[in-house]
Order: C-alpha cells, then sequence, then structure tokens
C-alpha cells in the first residue's frame, strides 16, 4: 500500500497541474485574482527593497503630510511615510492570513473528516459541539481567545484561527457526506478497502479541492478579521504597520488626514479582492462538471 | 411538523445548555491565575483577592462551579461586572437592544438590496447585468465594513454634513446600518444569485414554460417561491454575521450597543462581563435562528406536510 | 372538450400533416467545442398519429422536440435553420410572445423525469389550473371544476382533494399522470412526450402508455413519442423515425420498420433491444453455461430482514421493510436474477449479501462460512471472493484515480500481487474487458459509458473472485452498449466460472443472463425457478402482471390493457414447491 498512496496522488498532481494553472489563467476572475496575489507577494519579499524609508521611523518626514512625490501616500501624525507602512504592512497581512488559515484548516479538515467518516455517535457528537461554535460567530470566538490569551497581534492570528475552525469543519463534513454517498466510496468498501485507505485515497482527494477554495477565499476573510481586530485595538499594537491598526489611527483625523484612511483600507480592500477572485477563479476550474456560472 | 418543530427546539436548548458548560470553563482556560489578572489594575491585598475567589466560586470543583453558575442563572444573576461593580445582566439588558437594532435594520436593508441584486443577476444570467452586479458584489464582499463605515462616515457625515457622526438616535442608526448593510447585501446577492441560477435550471421551472405560462408567472410564482425555501433557510447564518459585524461596526460610528461594551470588557479582562456577554449573544442568535427554522418549515410544503 | 369523436388513426394523406418538420438543424457552442446535435432534420406527423422518434443518448431526438416550442436554454443552443410549419405558421420563426401562447395550450409537452417536473411548493390543484386561466381565461373555479374532470380522466382517485395535495405527497406514477392531466386540459392538438415512462416502474408504465392510447383516442390528439425503448415503440406507434448522431436515419410506417429496416443501423438497433422470450427456443451457446450440477451451494441466503427506519428519536415511524424472510441459494458458476421493481428490496439483498447494509436477522453463507459472523479484518479478507459491480458506472469510479490504479485497487487490498506483476495482470484484465493498454492512465471521465463498465468488470475481476453481485449493470447504459457488456459478462462467466447475483427489473435482459430467476415484491421473494419455468410458466399473479406489462419490441403482438393487480390479495406467504426447483408464495 505504501507504494500506491503517494504514486497515486502525485500521479494526478502533476499531469492535472499543468492543465490547472492554464486553465486558470484563461478565466478572467482567475487571471486578476492571481496577479493582485503575486503582487502582493511580492511587495511582502521584498519589502525592503521597495519601501524608501524605515516604517517605523518617526519623523522622516513633517507630519500628516498629503502624498507628494517624496511621499507617494503621505505622512502619519508621528511623520512616517504612510507608504512604507503599507509596503511593510504586506508582510503582516501575508503571515496573518497564511498562518491563521493554516491553523484552522487542518484543524477543521480533521475534525469534518472524522466526524463524516465515523459517523453514528461520534459523528453526530463532534457536529453537535461545531453547531454550538458556529452559534457564537467567529468573532466573539476571536475575543473570547483573546481574552484568554490576552491581545496582541500573534493571540490574535491564533484566535482567528480557532475561531475559524468550525466552519472548515462545517465544510469537510458536508463534503465527506456527499462523497460517501456516492457509489464510488461503497465500491471502496466492496473490494475490502479498510479505514486509512477509503480516508486517506478516497475521501481526502475528492475533498481537498473543495478545501483548496474554501482556504483561498478563507484568507481574504482572515485577512478581514486580523485587520477587523487590530482596528479594535485588540490585534497589532504601536508600532506595527499593520493596515487594520493604522485605519483605526486615522479615525480621529479622517476630516484632516483622510489619505492615512483612503491607502491602508484600499490596501486591505485590493488584497482581500485578491484572494476572493482567486479563489472563484480556482472554484470555476476545479468543477468544470458543475454548473457553468 | 410537530416532529420537526420538537427537533428544532430540542437543539436550541441543548446548544444553550453546552454554551453555558463552555462559558463556565472559559475562565479556567485562562493560563496563569484569572483573578489575578482581573483585578491586575487594582491594588489589591491577598486577602481581597482571596475573597473574590472564593465569591465567584473559583475554589470549588468544576461541577460545583457549574451547579452555582446555572442555579445564579435562573434566579437572573449573571455576576457582577468588575469595571463599574454592576450586575452583568443590568448592563447587557441596556446596551443589547440598540445591537439587536441596528443587526435587525442592516438585516433588512442587506435583504432588499442583495435579494433584489442576485435574483437580477440570475435571471439576466450571462448579461452584462449580471458581469455588472456580480463585480458590484465582488468589491463589495472585499471591502472592510470598517473602512465602508470610515469612508461613509468621511463623505456624509464630515464633509457634507447630512448625518450626524455619533449618537443614539435613530438618524444616528443611518449610517452604520447602510455600512453593515451594504457589505452583507453583496453576500446575499453572490447567494441569492447562485440559489436562484439553481432554480432556473430545474425540471419544474421548464413545465412551466412549456405549459406557456407568461414570463412573469414562471419567474415568480414558479421560480421564486420555490427559491425562498433555499434563501431564507441562509437567514439565521446571515443574522449570525450581522450581530458579528455589529460588534466591529459599532465601534466605528461609537453606536452604543453591546459591540463596544464587549471590546471594552476584554481590555480590563472583565470575565463575568464576558462570559454573560457570550451566553447571552449566543442566545440571542440561537432563538432567532429557531424562529427562522420554524418559517422555514412553514414556507417548504415537504416539511409543513410530513 | 372531453371526448371526441374516435378515429381510426392510421392516416396517409398529406394533407392531414399537422405538423411539418423541415430541414431542422440544431448546435451548441462554438468554434472548436461546437457540437452539431441536429442535422438537417425533416419529418412529417399526421393528425391524429403517435409518431414515435427513437434513438439512443445523443442522437438529438429530445432537442429536436424542445426546439419546437423554443424550450432550448437560450445561450447554449442554436437553431442553426430549418422550419416547424404548424397550424399555417413556422413555430421557429416566432417571438418568444407568440410560441408562449401556443405552448400548453395547442402544443403540450410532458417530460421524462415525473419526481422534479412539478413545482414543490404550488398545490397540485394550483398548477392544474394555472394554464387554463392563462390559456382559456376561464376563473379559477371553472378551472378547478376542468381540473378534477382531468383528475378523474387520468383515473387518479380522490380527485377533489387532490387539488389541496402537494407533489411530494404523490407517487412517481401519480405525478405523471398529473403531468398527463395538465398537458391534456386545454385539448391540445400536438401531444409532445419526452420519455415519459423511462423513469418509472414497468407495471407502471403500463398503465401510464394504455391511458396516452386512450386518451388520444378520447382527444384526437397527434403524439410525438420520444423514447429508446423499442419495446414502447411497437406498443404505440403508428410511425416511427430513427434518429442516429443528430441525423435521421430512416422513417416509416412501424410494421416497415420492425419488419423489414432499410438501414443499417436500424437493423443493429433492433438486434441490440433484448427481446423477452426470444430464449423460449433453443438457446445460443453463450446464454445456456451450465452451472456445476453437483449439488455444491455457494451462497445460501435464509431467512433475511431488514427494516429501514426513517425517523429521529421522535419518529413513530415504523419504517420500511426492505427484505422480509429472503432466502434463496446459489450455485457456483450459476446465475440467480433478482427481478422487481423500485421498492422490490432487490438492491438492498445485493447489498446485504456483501454484508455492505446489515441485516436485521438471518443467515448468510459464503462456501460455507457464515458471513454475518466475521469480524471487520476477516470481512475484508472474505471480500476477496465476492464483488460487486454498480448501476452507475462513472459514478463507481473515484474521479480522481486513473483506470490502472482503479483496476489495480482490489488485488492490492488482497495482496494478490505487486509490482511489475501486479501491473502485467491489470493490463491482462483491461485487454480480457475489450480496452487496451495505455487506458491505464486515463481518468474515468475521458470514457464512455460502455468502457467504464468494462473497468468496473476489469476491477471485479482482479481478486479472482468466485461470486459477483451485479446491480443493474447496464440499465445506464445504451441499447447497443448494452449487449455488448452483458456478452462480455456471459463469456466471462463461461470461461471463469463465476456466478452472479444479477440485479435487475429488466426482464428481457434477465432472460438473457440467468439461470434462476427469483421474483421480488415489497420485499419478499414471491416466485423462484429456473428460468424457463418463471418466465413462460409464471405461477404467481404478479409474475404474470410483471411479464405481460413488458412492451414487446413487435407491433403485431401489442397487448391488451394491463388487468389491474390486487396488491392486498396478493398471496405473500411462505414459498411452496409447485414444481421441482419452482417456488411460489402461497
Amino acid at each position: 500500500m505504501a507504494s500506491i498512496a503517494p504514486t497515486t496522488i502525485a500521479e494526478n498532481v502533476h499531469g492535472e497541474l499543468a492543465g490547472f494553472w492554464l486553465r486558470l489563467v484563461k478565466s478572467p476572475t482567475g487571471l486578476i485574482g492571481l496577479l493582485i496575489v503575486l503582487t502582493l507577494i511580492a511587495t511582502a519579499l521584498f519589502a525592503v527593497w521597495i519601501a524608501p524609508f524605515d516604517p517605523l521611523q518617526m519623523g522622516a518626514g513633517p507630519r500628516l503630510q498629503p502624498p507628494s512625490a517624496q511621499y507617494w501616500f503621505g505622512t502619519d501624525d508621528f511623520g512616517r511615510d504612510l507608504f512604507s507602512r503599507v509596503v511593510y504592512g504586506a508582510r503582516l497581512t501575508l503571515q496573518i492570513g497564511v498562518i491563521a488559515v493554516g491553523i484552522s484548516l487542518t484543524s477543521g479538515l480533521l475534525l469534518g473528516l472524522v466526524a463524516g467518516y465515523a459517523g453514528g455517535w461520534t459523528e453526530r457528537v463532534l457536529m453537535r459541539l461545531v453547531d454550538v461554535l458556529f452559534s457564537f460567530t467567529e468573532i466573539v470566538i476571536a475575543l473570547a481567545c483573546l481574552a484568554i490569551l490576552g491581545i496582541g497581534l500573534t493571540n490574535a492570528m491564533i484566535a482567528i484561527g480557532i475561531a475559524s475552525i468550525p466552519f472548515y469543519a462545517r465544510v469537510t463534513h458536508s463534503v465527506v457526506l456527499v462523497e460517501k454517498g456516492k457509489p464510488y466510496f461503497e465500491a471502496g468498501i466492496a473490494a475490502g478497502a479498510g479505514h486509512v485507505r477509503m480516508i486517506f485515497l478516497h475521501l481526502l482527494p475528492n475533498v481537498v479541492p473543495t478545501l483548496i477554495v474554501v482556504g483561498t477565499l478563507g484568507i481574504s476573510t482572515a485577512v478581514l478579521a486580523a485587520a477587523g481586530l487590530s482596528f479594535l485595538g485588540l490585534g497589532a499594537q504601536p508600532p506595527e504597520p499593520e493596515w487594520g491598526f493604522m485605519l483605526s489611527s486615522s479615525r480621529d483625523l479622517i476630516s484632516r488626514a483622510p489619505w492615512m484612511m483612503i491607502f491602508p483600507g484600499s490596501a486591505i480592500a485590493i488584497t482581500v479582492l485578491g484572494f476572493n477572485l482567486l479563489g472563484d477563479g480556482i472554484r470555476e476550474v476545479l468543477d468544470p462538471r458543475q454548473v457553468m456560472r | 411538523m410537530i416532529r420537526y418543530i420538537i427537533q428544532r427546539v430540542l437543539a436550541a436548548l441543548v446548544t444553550i445548555w453546552i454554551t453555558t458548560i463552555a462559558v463556565t470553563l472559559l475562565i479556567h482556560a485562562v493560563p496563569g491565575d484569572p483573578v489575578r489578572i482581573m483585578y491586575a489594575k487594582f491594588q489589591s491585598t491577598p486577602e481581597q483577592i482571596e475573597a473574590v475567589r472564593i465569591a465567584l466560586g473559583l475554589d470549588q470543583p468544576i461541577y460545583i462551579q457549574y451547579g452555582l453558575y446555572v442555579s445564579r442563572l435562573f434566579q437572573g444573576d449573571l455576576g457582577r461586572s468588575i469595571v463599574g461593580d454592576q450586575p452583568v445582566l443590568d448592563i447587557l439588558l441596556t446596551r443589547f437592544p440598540p445591537t439587536l437594532l441596528l443587526a435587525t435594520t442592516s438585516l433588512v436593508i442587506a435583504v432588499v438590496i442583495g435579494l433584489s441584486l442576485g435574483f437580477l443577476a440570475a435571471y439576466k444570467r450571462g448579461t452584462v447585468i449580471d458581469v455588472g452586479a456580480m463585480v458590484l458584489a465582488v468589491l463589495g464582499v472585499s471591502i472592510p465594513h470598517f473602512w465602508l463605515g470610515l469612508l461613509l462616515l468621511f463623505f456624509f457625515a464630515l464633509q457634507l454634513g447630512w448625518l450626524p457622526v455619533a449618537g443614539s438616535d435613530l438618524r444616528s442608526l443611518i449610517l452604520p446600518a447602510l455600512t453593515l448593510g451594504l457589505a452583507n447585501a453583496a453576500v446575499l446577492a453572490r447567494l441569492t444569485r447562485s440559489a436562484m441560477i439553481d432554480i432556473f435550471d430545474q425540471d419544474f421551472v421548464r413545465t412551466a414554460r412549456a405549459k406557456g405560462l407568461p414570463k412573469t408567472m414562471v419567474l415568480y410564482r414558479h421560480a421564486l417561491r420555490a427559491g425562498l425555501v433555499p434563501i431564507v433557510s441562509m437567514m439565521g447564518l446571515q443574522f449570525a454575521y450581522m450581530m458579528g459585524g455589529a460588534i466591529v461596526v459599532e465601534n466605528v460610528f461609537a453606536w452604543n450597543g453591546v459591540g463596544r461594551l464587549a471590546i471594552e470588557a476584554v481590555f480590563a479582562r472583565d470575565y463575568p462581563l464576558i462570559q454573560g456577554f457570550i451566553l447571552f449573544f449566543a442566545t440571542v442568535i440561537v432563538l432567532v435562528s429557531l424562529v427562522i427554522d420554524l418559517l422555514y418549515a412553514v414556507l417548504d410544503p415537504r416539511i409543513r406536510y410530513s | 372538450m372531453t371526448a371526441g369523436h374516435t378515429m381510426s388513426g392510421r392516416p396517409t394523406a398529406v394533407s392531414d400533416c399537422i405538423l411539418r418538420v423541415e430541414n431542422l438543424s440544431i448546435s451548441f457552442g462554438r468554434g472548436r467545442s461546437k457540437n452539431q446535435a441536429v442535422q438537417k432534420l425533416t419529418y412529417r406527423l399526421a393528425a391524429g398519429e403517435t409518431l414515435a422518434i427513437v434513438g439512443e443518448s445523443g442522437s438529438g431526438k429530445s432537442v429536436s422536440s424542445m426546439a419546437l416550442l423554443g424550450l432550448l436554454p437560450a445561450g447554449q443552443a442554436l437553431v442553426e435553420s430549418g422550419e416547424a410549419w404548424f397550424e399555417g405558421r413556422d413555430l421557429l420563426a416566432m417571438s418568444e410572445a407568440e410560441i408562449t401562447h401556443l405552448r400548453g395550450d395547442r402544443i403540450a409537452m410532458i417530460f421524462q423525469e415525473p419526481m422534479t417536473s412539478l413545482n414543490p411548493v404550488l398545490t397540485i390543484g394550483r398548477q392544474l389550473t394555472e394554464g387554463l386561466v392563462v390559456h382559456k381565461g376561464m376563473s379559477q373555479r371553472e378551472a378547478e371544476a376542468r381540473a378534477i374532470e382531468m383528475i378523474e380522466l387520468v383515473r387518479l382517485s380522490d380527485a377533489a382533494s387532490r387539488l389541496r395535495q402537494y407533489p411530494h405527497e404523490l407517487s412517481g406514477g401519480m405525478r405523471q399522470r398529473i403531468m398527463i392531466a395538465m398537458a391534456m386540459a386545454s385539448d391540445p392538438a400536438i401531444l409532445i412526450a419526452d420519455e415519459p415512462t423511462t423513469a418509472l416502474d414497468v407495471t407502471v408504465q403500463a398503465q401510464i402508455l394504455d391511458l396516452m392510447r386512450d386518451l388520444k383516442r378520447d382527444f384526437d390528439t397527434s403524439i410525438i413519442l420520444i423514447t429508446h425503448d423499442m419495446g414502447v415503440v411497437a406498443e404505440m406507434a403508428d410511425r416511427v423515425v430513427v434518429m442516429h448522431r443528430g441525423r435521421k436515419v430512416e422513417d416509416g410506417p412501424v410494421e416497415r420498420i420492425f419488419v423489414a429496416p432499410a438501414e443499417d443501423y436500424t437493423k443493429s438497433l433492433l438486434a441490440a433491444v433484448p427481446r423477452l422470450g426470444r430464449a423460449a427456443g433453443p438457446p445460443a451457446v453463450t446464454s445456456d453455461i451450465e452451472p456445476a450440477d453437483d449439488g455444491s451451494v455457494l451462497v445460501r441466503a435464509r431467512d433475511l430482514s431488514k427494516r429501514f427506519r426513517s425517523g429521529g428519536w421522535f419518529s413513530r415511524d415504523e419504517g420500511v421493510l426492505a427484505m422480509d424472510e429472503i432466502g434463496f441459494d446459489l450455485a457456483p458458476g450459476e446465475t440467480l436474477a433478482l427481478v422487481g421493481e423500485s421498492g422490490s428490496g432487490k438492491s438492498t439483498t445485493g447489498r446485504a449479501i456483501l454484508r455492505l447494509i446489515e441485516v436485521d436477522e438471518g443467515e448468510i453463507l459464503i462456501g460455507n462460512r457464515d458471513v454475518r459472523k466475521l469480524g471487520q479484518a476477516s470481512l475484508r479478507g472474505a471480500r476477496r471472493t465476492m464483488q460487486m459491480i454498480f448501476q452507475d458506472p462513472f459514478a463507481s469510479l473515484n474521479p480522481r484515480m486513473s483506470a490502472g490504479r482503479l483496476v489495480m485497487e482490489p488485488m492490492v487490498i488482497h495482496g494478490v500481487a505487486s509490482g511489475s506483476e501486479l501491473e502485467d495482470r491489470t493490463v491482462e484484465l483491461l485487454r480480457r474487458v475489450g480496452l487496451e493498454a495505455d487506458h491505464m492512465r486515463r481518468f474515468p471521465h475521458e470514457f464512455s459509458g460502455g468502457q467504464r463498465q468494462r473497468i468496473c468488470i476489469a476491477r471485479a475481476l482482479g481478486p479472482g473472485p468466485k461470486l459477483i453481485v451485479a446491480d443493474e449493470p447496464t440499465s445506464a447504459l445504451d441499447v447497443s452498449v448494452q449487449a455488448q457488456v452483458l456478452d462480455l459478462l456471459l463469456e466471462l462467466q463461461q470461461s471463469l466460472g463465476l456466478a452472479f447475483l444479477f440485479i435487475s427489473h429488466d426482464m428481457a435482459v434477465v432472460e438473457e443472463v440467468s439461470h434462476r430467476v427469483a421474483v421480488m415484491h415489497q420485499g419478499r421473494i414471491v416466485e423462484m425457478g429456473p428460468r424457463q419455468a418463471v418466465l413462460n410458466n409464471p405461477r404467481h399473479s404478479y409474475t404474470r402482471t410483471l411479464l405481460a406489462a413488458v412492451p414487446m419490441p413487435d407491433p403485431t403482438r401489442r397487448r391488451g390493457a394491463l388487468p389491474t393487480l390486487d396488491v392486498a390479495a396478493m398471496p405473500r406467504g411462505p414459498l411452496a414447491e409447485v414444481a421441482p426447483n419452482h417456488w411460489v408464495a402461497a
């Protein structure tokens, strides 16, 4: 069996990978989304070279300056260059998105897979717990986690990660139920397959495509959530150049320095848009036999 | 149908019950000594801290604590807030209604705009109207609602001075409700479009067309009426999102609901208040979802007559 | 508007022509993905006649008819050319408003899936009356009166209370009757019936076809009947149009088409149709493999019972008794067919034998081992000797695994072979079922339906089983492909000595492949015995009804109206032997 599992998955992935990228690039949503996300990643990686100033340096320029040739996005109330701060913010944003989704996706996947496959009381109890957590709403769970752990950007990431677990568990569970009902699942059992084979060779490869889509869209949700928490002061702390936090500092200065609000907010919106479009594009590509929406 | 109602009511009660358990355990998840953390700001003597610990019942085994919590619950005692030392129940009862008002108003706005947009896009699938509507929707979904709030604040309150910046009256409700409502209208538009496209592809719509019924009749009497079923089933979740979103939006507009309260409580590590807040919040959502589930049963004859 | 004068129904004069379709061409998609669904189709429909348009999937028969009423999806389908003359106007040139007037009024259409063709949230009454209100300007009360008349005409009871019922409260056959009532209520000139009975059980099908024949006579309607079933064609049609891949292959009166088909495709289509009674005479060599006659038994099932409960904790629902004291023997190398309609429990029984479903009571002995007593690990090992082939060949293959891996899987699980030996065996199996070695790397969606079923068969053969449970293995396939797959199964049985538990609803197919037949009804076996005995000399009233209901692909042998079967009075007791090895419920 050890010889089959990696070969099957690898064989699938390799053969389909080329076709996948081609089709993704052909759809307009996928293409735009991909470009935005790649730009974001590049900005994050090369922040050091892109940003003209040190994002934490106060008094790099006169305070509250509107956008100009020297300070492309203007300066904030501490005289820091807004453009540099936004650029460095990309790093934080990417980190948050990936780590939070990483936590929730793996945990939720495990939970949903076990619940869906096991069935019976296990499934009922687990999914009931998931439902309960669901009715708390993600933000309340996040708040509860922050109340326990204390505030700060790292804790916010963990909090968001934990808060989204019910969502991924539910999605996984419903996909597993659908796949379990299909004849190929029964065929596997009829062939004599054991639990490990059924889960890893049959269920998982058919669950993964949906999770890729949901995970990509989930990054945008995580980014929004983190920005929201930082906006409320519970996430990033001064002087971290996190976009949500920059928005909260801008609130009292909107009339005097609207650029402090416009640029970080646009950055969040564009990032979220990028991941949304990418997720939509991937969904189109991975479900070609489903409805052509 | 009776069976359906009983099942749903029981599920709701179980959820609330589990919530009480989770809420009681909350304090114990705190690394370190929760009491000391709570009272860190105040200069307290070890005796005072010990007294608080006993008063809160934290020296007892867990199941006794739970029993205490529940019995106090039935007497309407949710503890006292650390900040200000007021009964938690009173605080919540004062601050919850404005949040409910905001959430409900926003939901109405979101439903009216989102459903119409989604329905139109599904009906005109593939045309410019559809593409345009969906572009709008995807932009709406991507904009952080607190940023949208700030933008609206900037234009309508500060620049144009049409609406107040903050306050508790109905005029002050407009901007926050619009913010939350527009953001969620985008989500609803996408969901409605999906659901309606599914319906339009159904066999019974083809039958209605084959009968020579006029287009409006096929659209409204057949498609929309059938589409209401899956759409209403989404509403429970949407209400929950509204409540969650209200928490953030209240802070943009200084709307005096439970959202601002919650944030302050988290900052202050005011655990009794946080516990009460979570319990209240979850209960409200469970009850509203229950009502929506029952409405769903009325709409779907397959449940009503079974 | 009700019963008009009767007509003899065989008009031939062109002036009696009520619909004239000329050079109809329809395509889907554009550029490289363009699919020519219909090409230059031309036919006539005479007044008062039933014209059958017959073909396999992809023949364009449905598409061409939907185009007449403008029901094709606007964005995807393009009517490239053609005219359809009806009452002096070209249907294909009409505006949406004009054709909407005709739909449901002068030309009505009914579809294949009665379960989904009615709106679940509107009452039957509403759905029956709205067409009348729109087209005939009736008031709601008048329309309801007419609706009640129609419900009675389609032979449903309790007409008045039906109006207030919802579709989910009716069975599939009842819903199709309502569809017919809806269609005929405005006394249309033409009724287009698109596979109206394909989704129904064969006894229900017979009733619906009878109904359609009677209504046609009473209302003097012309019918376009779209079907893939040559038996239905022979039963109902006056004239036939044969279509293949979008083109008309042949047309003519029904007798000539069956007796003297001119085109090769028609000939092969007719030859592929399993015909009940064909095996009555001397059997062909491949269909008569004698099982081991030494009295050895491979599978012995006794008193199997299974009840499905639907409710939750508070349900007083007794549930459905899917299997009621089922018992049979199966010798090595023998094929026992389980025949029945939906709800008979035949699929459940097949799964129960393999323990894919757990029965509540009973004994299952396979090769002298009590399968029910096996633990999980031993059960998995035991599966080596018993495999299953499913109805839907596409859905029973994991879409993410290549054909090679799929076929290999059971062998890998049971450690039959490994490494290069495994690959060789896989290639050998693929070739055995008529596929190629380089099909190994392809994925299920790249194969046709018949090929996928071959992959399923190859997969089942891998571990060297003695028993194969085949659950409707050819029901989802086109007739021509069906014949090939059945031949393959027979040939494999002959060379490998396989025993088959063959589950089907199709009597003609059963006749071709089985040695013994067990007829099931609502969870009980009502008759069981050798094929010839059960099919030629049925002793149970249900078996007789079932056989009588099968439409014969022979227009000279149309059966009369089906006698109604009183289900309650039907004997369902324990089986009694009425002839050597021929058992009937008492």
